[in-house]
């Protein structure tokens, strides 16, 4: 249970017994959740924690099959969108929901524009939308610019204004710093504590427990659609809330495995595209499992275009089994023995309407046919053969990919792989969005790769997944490898100092 | 906290919708020949059922096909039409020269593959959306057209200089059965096995489904679309060569009036497929429909426009009933 | 690291605005150099009587064209996904044939009017129903509707030209105010209100929003259904504003308006460099419909065969899509 409010006046959120049902899985079961007014309150948990459906509850687009939500004490029901937005709440999206094409003033105004005479008053608009932004964040955007011109932390400040406008009373902040670099960061905290200062209550929702623990008043922690608990970060260590959020030993969540590292499979020597990568060099072995992480312009990304061929270097040579290999297009690498599951599954990974069948055969098509026929027997052989041994839980090779969860539609993209008998794995944050009990399929997935003799190579925001799985670690900042720890010697925060750049100030 | 999958109760749910989008086509195939047997003594007789498959079937079905093929990856061609009418300027306007039968031939399909060429180029190369590209192309093969026949005047080959063999093409029969309906039997064979058993057709669906998935697969995308144009206006090019063999004539621009129902056919054929993919099978069965339906109209005494609205109407609630279906199908 | 970043991204915000600028100066520049130079070497160009005259030519194509654009505001960009009205033409042809045949069994202007504005607003509703209701794509959906509505044109017109002549028609053909004809007044009036309506009130706002991000409007609370319904209908109003000049214009109905659509679609689509957010507006098509109809004319003028025409729409449309997608590209 929350903790009880030591003063007088009711809470400004207060969400209790919420249940949710998605077609017999429980999405939350009885969460609680309060928020003191004027208050910075954290939300977090592991991914299918439940945060994600708590938040759509509140904004009116799930409807709960039980609980109560009340706001400053009064109880509030059947909440629509339209709804929550007169009772002052406002959302600022993961994803920025503005048209492309709008100036500032329209993008802030759509919906409620000012008029003159039945007519936008664009210039007034225009005025109101950039004297918001610069007495908010005493921030100019450049003049008469478009949405789309705009970087992505300029966007953002459009839509917290386009939230302000509204004078709201409770703000909901989604993993607003997941496409924010260091100093960005920096700027949306100090705002978010000035509209503390006005009275705003603040949810905020992360799984960066450094973000919590230097910016919220008290955090709630989700498990599995339940409350666990909610404490104050100054009072709590950031290691008892990650306990809080897991509830279990992290050593249980990677399972051991015992390999050798054998050939090299993959050298990188030198390897550039500028600016984001300035020149990376490492060798990836047989049965080794390397793990890459940086935040976002580090260089990271940029990797792992070149090395499935997305992108072309601007200098340096990659080997692979020891022969230079050149990595002109996808197609190329994939006919080196590359693989590449990408970091966004559903639009890069897996055919959502496709099969598991056509999914799974998909890159390994020619291995099929005879006679320059595709012989459906032997795919669906061969589908059932990585069914099984995957773990993959569908109904049958013939269901649609997107009748499958999150953890088995990753499973799908590694089948593809393994049909086509790849050796090289570029796994770019493979555990992002599925549940934690088909991370640990997924992790244990990847040391069944490795025992078979593939190379992996790891690329991960999640610096606990690193530390659990990944026998090296290699840390890029500002497009180089500043850093290469044995696994056994990271720690997430040692990683984060190192991927912050913050050693290296030292 | 694994997301389930799907009881047994609920994948029988969504059988029924299933079944009703897929039988919609040939059960309104089966009504619509059932309706005109029983109102027109004249429809179900061989000579009139031959006459349908000859005259109202086998062009459309050909240009259909190559319609099929771009919009299963993704695309659409609205140049069929062009393509079409090079191959038959080419092909007539050198037997008009005194070529022989066999150079003439040849030109015509190069011709046909010269409008597929600047597709290609625009789209793969460019990076031009398919449907403004081949509207680019039909734009200026309409000019090109205009340019070449004196602002469009026909051109007709006399009976004497008519080869034998364009005669065969359109008029012979092997074994009993018309020439025509060879050529686009093997056709469709050809092209449904392509389309759903080579590995070339399966990943030209798999481009056409999600492209993104198929370019990180590993595919060969861009050659692969260079080839579905490619081939587009090649099957298209048949068609150009067998209606100039029909008629004995180029008639300028006469391929675009088989734009919009090949359009049609397509994407009624895409009610077959379990997932609503265009496919030749379906495709093919949208021609017969639309082939039957207006020679039925004519022997039931409507006359050619009432036809043109009764034929309209039978696409529109085809679709209707198919895309609701589908929406239902989801919601279930 | 931020500071590469951001300049990164500051330069490629500048390079993009330097290219759209471009663009649409260019083509600016190629409109105002087309006029030059139809004006420097066709003397007759400039005359106030051919360039007034050049403007209520293009009133019937620019009308259709509105039309189109709204509905690609409303719909989004894409062609094949997003909104396209493919009937608008045909739906013009079934207008004027309503109008034209009233006329001829003795009605009166107000019922042929009326009657007119009821049946453009029923095939828009019916579009609307189609794509808003059940689902199915613009593309199709108005294929259909096309295709019903040009059987429906012949069944009234029996493929023959329907004249008719009042006096109100004559007088919509008629010169106006200021010695320019009335058809150029009325493409005006047209013009003005509609870019004020789109382009300057609320409710144009949240239309450009829907079309362009749908998830954005509805985010905004926007009842984004009933938007996009509402440009069907306004699509099928135009239709039927644009017969009744068609009408004046012809003295009657017209067998050839089907013809329009291509034309109508390269217009709405050429439009888009007119703006300086590279998407379809209101004013841009007007320019567009206007830049097609000076052209048309200036050949004609400069004896250049008229067969050059379609092919340099076609050329342009290519040219001004490979534009826009090389800067999108710049921009991703």
């Amino acid at each position: 249970m929350p903790s009880t409010d030591q003063s007088a006046s009711p809470p400004a959120l207060a969400m209790h017994g919420l249940i949710k049902d998605f077609g017999g899985v429980r999405a939350l079961d009885g969460a609680e959740f309060e928020a003191r007014s004027g208050e910075i309150h954290g939300l977090v948990g592991q991914n299918g924690a439940g945060k994600s459906t708590l938040i759509k509850v509140l904004a009116g687009i799930y409807r709960p099959d039980e609980g109560r939500i009340a706001i400053d004490g009064q109880p509030v029901s059947d909440l629509t969108p339209h709804k929550v937005d007169r009772l002052g709440i406002q959302f600022i999206h993961q994803d920025r929901l503005l048209v492309p094409s709008f100036t500032v003033g329209e993008a802030v105004f759509l919906g409620r524009e000012r008029t003159a005479a039945g007519l936008l008053a664009r210039r007034r608009m225009e005025r109101e939308a950039r004297a918001l932004i610069a007495e908010q964040f005493g921030v100019e955007l450049p003049k008469g610019a478009l949405i789309s011109e705009l970087t992505t932390a300029q966007q953002q400040l459009v839509q917290i204004v386009r939230a302000l406008a509204q004078k709201p009373r409770i703000l909901v902040f989604d993993e607003p710093t997941a496409a924010l670099v260091k100093r960005e960061v920096d700027r949306l905290f100090a705002i978010i504590e000035r509209l503390r200062g006005q009275g705003i209550t603040i949810v905020y929702i992360s799984h960066y427990l450094q973000e919590i623990e230097r910016l919220c008043d008290r955090v709630t922690v989700l498990r599995n659609g339940r409350h666990v608990g909610t404490v104050s970060p100054a009072a709590t260590p950031a290691r008892e809330i990650a306990r809080m959020m897991v509830a279990r030993d992290i050593g249980e969540l990677f399972p051991k495995r015992q390999v050798t590292p054998g050939a090299p499979a993959l050298a990188v020597r030198k390897l550039a595209r500028r600016p984001h990568l300035q020149e990376v060099s490492f060798t990836l072995r047989r049965g080794e499992i390397l793990g890459v992480t940086g935040l976002l312009g580090s260089g990271v990304k940029e990797l792992v275009r070149l090395l499935f061929g997305l992108d072309k270097p601007d200098a340096g040579q990659v080997e692979i089994g020891g022969q230079a290999a050149t990595l002109g297009s996808p197609a190329a690498a994939v006919a080196r023995g590359i693989a590449l599951v990408p970091e966004d599954r559903r639009g890069q990974g897996v055919a959502l309407d496709a099969s598991v069948r056509d999914n799974t055969t998909l890159a390994s098509l020619a291995r099929f046919a005879r006679g320059g026929l595709v012989r459906r027997s032997e795919e669906d052989g061969e589908t059932r053969r990585l069914i099984e041994e995957l773990r993959i839980r569908t109904p049958g090779p013939d269901t649609a990919v997107r009748d499958l969860s999150g953890g088995n539609q990753q499973k799908v993209v590694i089948a593809k792989w393994l049909a086509r008998r790849s050796e090289v794995y570029l796994l770019d944050e493979p555990t992002v969005g599925v549940d934690i009990a088909a991370k640990v399929e997924i992790y244990r997935l990847i040391g069944e790769l490795v025992e078979q003799g593939a190379a992996v190579l790891l690329v991960s925001s999640d610096l606990d997944e690193l530390a659990g799985i990944a026998d090296r670690i290699l840390v890029l900042y500002r497009g180089t490898v500043v850093r290469e720890l044995p696994a056994k010697d990271a720690s997430s925060d040692a990683l984060l100092a190192w991927s912050t750049g913050a050693m290296e100030a030292a | 906290m694994a997301q389930a999958t799907l009881t047994p109760a609920q994948h029988r749910r969504r059988r029924l919708p299933d079944l009703v989008f897929q039988m919609g086509l040939p059960l309104a195939l089966l009504l619509v020949v059932l309706f005109f047997a029983w109102s027109s003594p004249a429809f179900l007789v061989p000579s009139n059922l031959e006459s349908v498959l000859v005259n109202n079937f086998t062009l459309l079905a050909i240009v259909s096909i190559a319609m099929t093929l771009a919009v299963a990856s993704g695309g659409i061609d609205l140049s069929v039409g062009t393509a079409l009418d090079f191959a038959s300027l080419l092909f007539v306007s050198l037997i008009a020269a005194g070529q022989p039968f066999g150079i003439a031939l040849l030109a015509g399909l190069l011709g046909g593959l010269g409008a597929g060429l600047f597709n290609a180029f625009l789209i793969v190369g460019l990076g031009i959306t398919p449907f403004l590209a081949t509207l680019g192309t039909l734009f200026i093969g309409r000019s090109v057209q205009q340019l070449t026949t004196g602002g469009g005047i026909p051109i007709y080959l006399s009976k004497a200089k008519v080869p034998e063999a364009a005669t065969f093409l359109a008029h012979g029969d092997i074994l009993g059965i018309a020439t025509p309906l060879w050529v686009v039997t093997i056709l469709i064979v050809l092209f449904t096995v392509l389309l759903r058993a080579t590995p070339f057709g399966r990943r030209v669906t798999a481009i056409g489904v999600q492209p993104a998935v198929a370019w990180y697969s590993g595919l060969p995308v861009r050659r692969d679309l260079v080839l579905v144009y490619l081939l587009s206006a090649l099957v298209v090019a048949v068609a150009g060569l067998m209606l100039s063999a029909t008629v004995n004539a180029y008639v300028p621009s006469s391929g675009n009036a088989f734009l919009l129902n090949a359009i049609g056919a397509t994407f009624i054929g895409t009610t077959l497929d379990r997932r609503g993919r265009p496919n030749v099978p379906g495709t093919v069965l949208g021609v017969l429909l639309l082939a039957v339906v207006a020679n039925g109209l004519l022997l039931i005494g409507w006359n050619f426009y009432w036809q043109q609205v009764g034929t309209g109407v039978l696409i529109f609630l085809v679709l209707v009933a198919s895309f609701a279906s589908r929406r239902w199908r989801k919601a279930g | 690291m931020s500071m590469v970043v951001e300049q990164a991204g500051g330069e490629r915000a500048d390079l993009r605005r330097l290219g759209t600028l471009a663009l649409r100066a260019g083509s600016l520049l190629a409109f105002v150099a087309v006029l030059v130079f139809f004006s420097a070497t066709a003397p007759f160009f400039l005359s106030f009587f051919n360039f007034t005259n050049v403007i209520a030519q293009s009133a019937i194509l620019a009308i259709l064209a509105f039309g189109m654009t709204v509905v690609i505001i409303g719909g989004g960009g894409n062609v094949v996904t997003g909104g396209i009205d493919l009937s608008v033409a045909a739906n013009l042809g079934l207008c004027a044939a309503v109008y034209a045949s009233l006329i001829q069994a003795g009605q009166g202007d107000a019922v042929a009017i009326l009657a007119t504005l009821l049946t453009g607003l029923t095939v828009g509703a019916t579009n609307a129903f189609a794509v808003v209701a059940v689902g199915i794509l613009p593309l199709l959906a108005t294929l259909a509707v096309m295709n019903v509505a040009a059987g429906l044109e012949l069944v009234l017109t029996e493929n023959t030209v329907l004249s008719a002549s009042t006096p109100f028609l004559m007088a919509i053909n008629n010169i106006g105010p200021l010695g320019v004809p009335n058809l150029a007044w009325i493409l005006l009036v047209v013009a003005v209100a509609l870019i004020l309506l789109v382009q300057f009130t609320p409710m144009g706002l949240r239309l450009q929003a829907v079309g362009e991000h749908r998830e954005a409007a509805r985010a905004a609370g926007l009842p984004v259904a009933r938007y996009v319904a509402a440009t069907y209908l306004v699509s099928g109003l135009f239709a039927a504003l644009g017969a009744i000049l068609s009408v004046a214009y012809l003295s009657g109905s017209s067998t050839g308006s089907a013809e329009l659509l291509l034309g109508v679609v390269v217009t709405a689509l050429l439009g888009v460099v007119f703006s300086r957010r590279l998407v379809p507006t209101v004013g841009g098509t007007l320019l567009a419909a206007l830049f097609i109809g000076f052209l048309g004319n200036g050949f004609q003028l400069l004896n250049i065969s008229s067969y050059w025409v379609s092919g340099v729409q076609g050329a342009l449309i290519l040219l001004v899509v490979a534009a826009t997608s090389v800067l999108r590209r710049k921009e991703s």
